[in-house]
């Protein structure tokens, strides 16, 4: 009967790489009563596991969306009335900007692991500058598209080339409001440390990061 | 990521306000309940119209009593389909089984106290709400705005999905209490775990499609560009180089996947039911589970073949999901461990279990139909619509119906601590068994008759006013079934107000862990108590006094129990 084996099953526990020098990681207050019948240990932070789940399903999901929005793309090249949109320069900077803001997210992650919390802090906020420029010199450069004349109505081309740049735009302003969250959040009664939080905002940024590499990819190969 | 910092353990106060209780509620016992009055209200609703559309098609001079804006006219005609789809499609099929049953059992089946994401949960039930709202709502506008509002809230229904196919995906893979390792798992989470996975990757291809068509509508981008599918297109919006076969694909991509997203749950309850009433294990437990997967992946990977294959005819794609849902191999494994558990078994013949069963017949006749629709020349054979109505109504709706009443039935008294009456609820089910073949089966006869084109000119016409009446049983076979609904709606009434204290907390003897606590269970689920898990899910046969072995019951104490 495969049922009737008893052995307990291994727990897989994902180990905390980093350490909270700055006070993230401390013991958490306990809550007035929450210790009822005084024979459990005080009460200590659930597994983050889930979060770090959710995310990395989230992104998949968000690549979904992208991937059926490609695909048709590909297909939508082939017809007649397709008139290519020449990539903006402004596009490449901002790309520059998003993957300095990528690098400076990591090195913030480092310095918190080191305990350092007021350099992380810096750190985490120019990464969210950072970010606010590039969404910044992505409307210059819808601004500078519109005034040739290229629309979101023009032609199916333009049509997809607003459509994948906005829909990452929105995509990184959550980013963005994610990263300010854990700037300004107090960890000390939080369900998750400071460093799991980053750490899983992390995966989202580098995620936007990535997938704008691969947007910008798509429209200047495939235009 | 959802801001929440100690919800699910809070200490609720003992009164705690009606908005409270049921508007903010975000406990997934609550939402799963709230999720199944939705339902409930859509199925009602859905059915009258489906009365409505049978009256029309077969009475069409008589005027609709209680709907004079109906008019008679094929536009109206239209939109009352419209709805009656998406209410059974969006808010029955894929929100009653999965969100419903599996809100308020999976965190229960798995030890869980709580789904992973509360908050999000919540935000999801009043997301597929509006989504209902904005539907129902569509149909009251005219016909160029009431599109668009049915994309928008079609599109929200997607995100809402979406979300609750990636909570529901966290929790079965993180907060499953100790011992639960896989292969315990009962097979209806296998079913809700798996159905989340292709449920986020199906939705998201539904939203990219919404939102790009909606551009289109709305802000003149050319996606899709000349949208002829839809019929009353505004002329300003419609432009040279037309690619509706681009939104087709993206569609059908979609509504092929439903079809596996409102079955996949239904497998899991059934295989569940028919082995906690056949007293058996599942036949090949393994083997179920894989199918599933299976079915998932037939799901998922008929994304290739509507990307990058040309020239569709429009009944092709429903051909092809007739093939894979009905035929495919997986269906197939399926049928055969349901059929080798009941094989020899001590049934027990409860109204769940006769609605299971009911499922397995409705299944087997969907399929054999399938086979006459799985012809590439569809067109050149001898069927109709009438004949793919007939079939899908069949395989897809009412025996998915059939899974939720089934559910319903067997977990009453988890939900509300009170049995449904089994002689009301059985005369319900052979009513409605006997009248959904009495509506089906003709409609396929219909589509074989009337529209044969290999019978020469003359005998087809005699055919066709043989039609005529075949038409005219289907509706009455329609009313009057529709007609029997009532009687479950006096039952589900009556156990409601009589709420009896139940027998029993375990009253079918199941193994799972939902009936390892009170019902309907406290609000904490297993209180300070964390359930630990000893056996897989479906040990019966266990010795001469239990006949049946509960997951969370240590082996000493289970021992002690059957001497």
């Amino acid at each position: 009967m495969p049922g009737s084996i008893t052995t307990p099953e291994i727990e897989l526990v994902i180990e905390k790489k980093t350490t909270d020098g700055g006070g993230g990681n401390l013991p958490p207050v306990d809550h007035p009563g929450g210790g009822d019948d005084g024979k459990r240990p005080p009460k200590r932070r659930p597994s983050p596991k889930r979060y770090y789940t959710g995310m990395v399903l989230g992104i998949v999901s968000i690549l979904m969306f992208f991937m059926a929005l490609a695909s048709a793309f590909l297909v939508r090249r082939g017809s007649g009335d397709w008139i290519p949109v020449h990539i903006p320069t402004l596009l490449w900077i901002n790309t520059a900007v998003l993957l300095a803001s990528s690098a400076t997210l990591e090195l913030a992650r480092h310095r918190l692991s080191q305990g350092l919390l007021s350099a992380y802090k810096n750190l985490w906020l120019v990464t969210t500058a950072l970010g606010v420029l590039f969404l910044v010199g992505q409307v210059v450069a819808w601004r500078q598209l519109a005034a040739e004349g290229i629309y979101l109505a023009s032609n199916p081309a333009s049509s997809f080339f607003y459509i994948f740049t906005g829909a990452h735009a929105l995509h990184l302003i959550g980013g963005v409001a994610a990263l300010l969250y854990v700037a300004k959040r107090n960890f000390d009664q939080a369900q998750v440390t400071r460093s799991v939080a980053a750490e899983v905002t992390s995966y989202y940024w580098h995620f936007m990061d990535a997938l704008w590499l691969f947007l910008l990819a798509l429209l200047y190969l495939g235009k | 990521m959802v801001t929440y910092d100690d919800g699910a353990s809070a200490p609720h106060s003992a009164h705690p306000s009606f908005l409270a209780r049921y508007v903010f509620s975000t406990h997934h016992k609550t939402i799963g309940l709230q999720y199944l009055w939705l339902a409930l209200a859509s199925v009602l609703v859905g059915m009258l119209l489906s009365t409505l559309l049978r009256m029309h098609s077969s009475w069409p001079d008589t005027a609709i009593p209680f709907l004079t804006g109906f008019e008679n006219t094929p536009e109206r005609y239209a939109a009352i389909r419209l709805l009656h789809g998406s209410l059974m499609v969006f808010f029955v099929l894929t929100a009653a089984p999965q969100l419903g049953f599996g809100n308020f059992l999976l965190p229960l089946q798995i030890g869980a106290a709580e789904m992973a994401f509360p908050t999000l949960n919540l935000l999801c039930f009043w997301m597929t709400v509006v989504s209902l709202l904005g539907m129902t709502a569509s149909f009251f506008y005219p016909q160029d705005v009431g599109i668009n509002l049915w994309l928008a809230s079609a599109a929200i229904f997607a995100l809402a999905a979406l979300l609750s196919a990636l909570n529901f995906t966290v929790t079965t893979i993180d907060l499953r209490a100790d011992g639960m390792t896989l292969p315990r798992l009962p097979v209806t989470v296998w079913a809700w775990f798996l159905n989340s996975i292709l449920s986020m990757l199906i939705f998201s291809v539904l939203l990219a499609g919404c939102t790009a068509l909606l551009a289109d509508r709305l802000l003149g981008s050319q996606f899709f560009s000349a949208t002829s599918f839809l019929a009353a297109q505004p002329q300003n919006l419609v432009r040279q180089g037309s690619q509706p076969i681009l939104w087709q694909r993206l569609f059908w991509y979609f509504a092929q996947a439903e079809v596996y997203v409102a079955m996949l749950p239904c497998f899991g309850i059934i295989t569940h039911l028919v082995a906690t009433f056949s007293r058996k294990p599942v036949w090949k437990e393994r083997l179920v589970v894989l199918a599933l997967c299976g079915v998932g992946l037939v799901g998922f990977c008929v994304w290739g073949y509507h990307m990058f294959a040309t020239g569709m005819n429009p009944y092709a794609p429903l051909v092809f999901a007739v093939l894979a849902s009905s035929l495919g191999v997986p269906a197939a494994f399926l049928l055969a461990s349901w059929l080798g558990t009941l094989w020899e078994a001590r049934l027990q013949l409860t109204t769940a279990m006769l609605f299971s069963i009911g499922f397995i017949s409705l299944f087997i006749a969907g399929g054999l139909s399938g086979i006459f629709l799985a012809r590439h020349d569809l067109r050149s054979a001898a069927v109709s619509e009438d004949f793919v109505i007939g079939h899908f109504h069949l395989v897809m709706g009412v025996a998915a119906t059939f899974a939720i009443l089934a559910a319903l039935f067997f977990w009453f008294p988890k939900l509300f601590g009170s049995r449904l009456n089994e002689p009301l609820g059985k005369i319900h089910f052979w009513m409605t068994f006997a009248g959904v073949y009495l509506i089906f089966m003709p409609m396929h006869w219909l589509g074989l008759l009337t529209q044969s084109q290999l019978l020469p000119a003359a005998q087809r016409a005699t055919l066709a006013s043989a039609g005529g009446s075949i038409r005219t049983l289907v509706t009455v076979a329609t009313i009057v079934t529709v007609a029997a609904q009532i009687l479950f709606v006096l039952n589900f009434v009556q156990a409601l107000v009589r709420r009896k204290v139940a027998e029993a907390d375990n009253p079918w003897r199941a193994t799972t862990l939902e009936w390892s606590v009170a019902s309907p269970p406290p609000e904490s689920n297993f209180g300070n108590i964390q359930p630990v898990v000893y056996r897989g899910a479906y040990e019966f046969h266990a010795g001469p006094v239990y006949d049946f072995a509960p997951q969370h019951l240590a082996p000493e104490l289970l021992s002690q129990k059957q001497s």
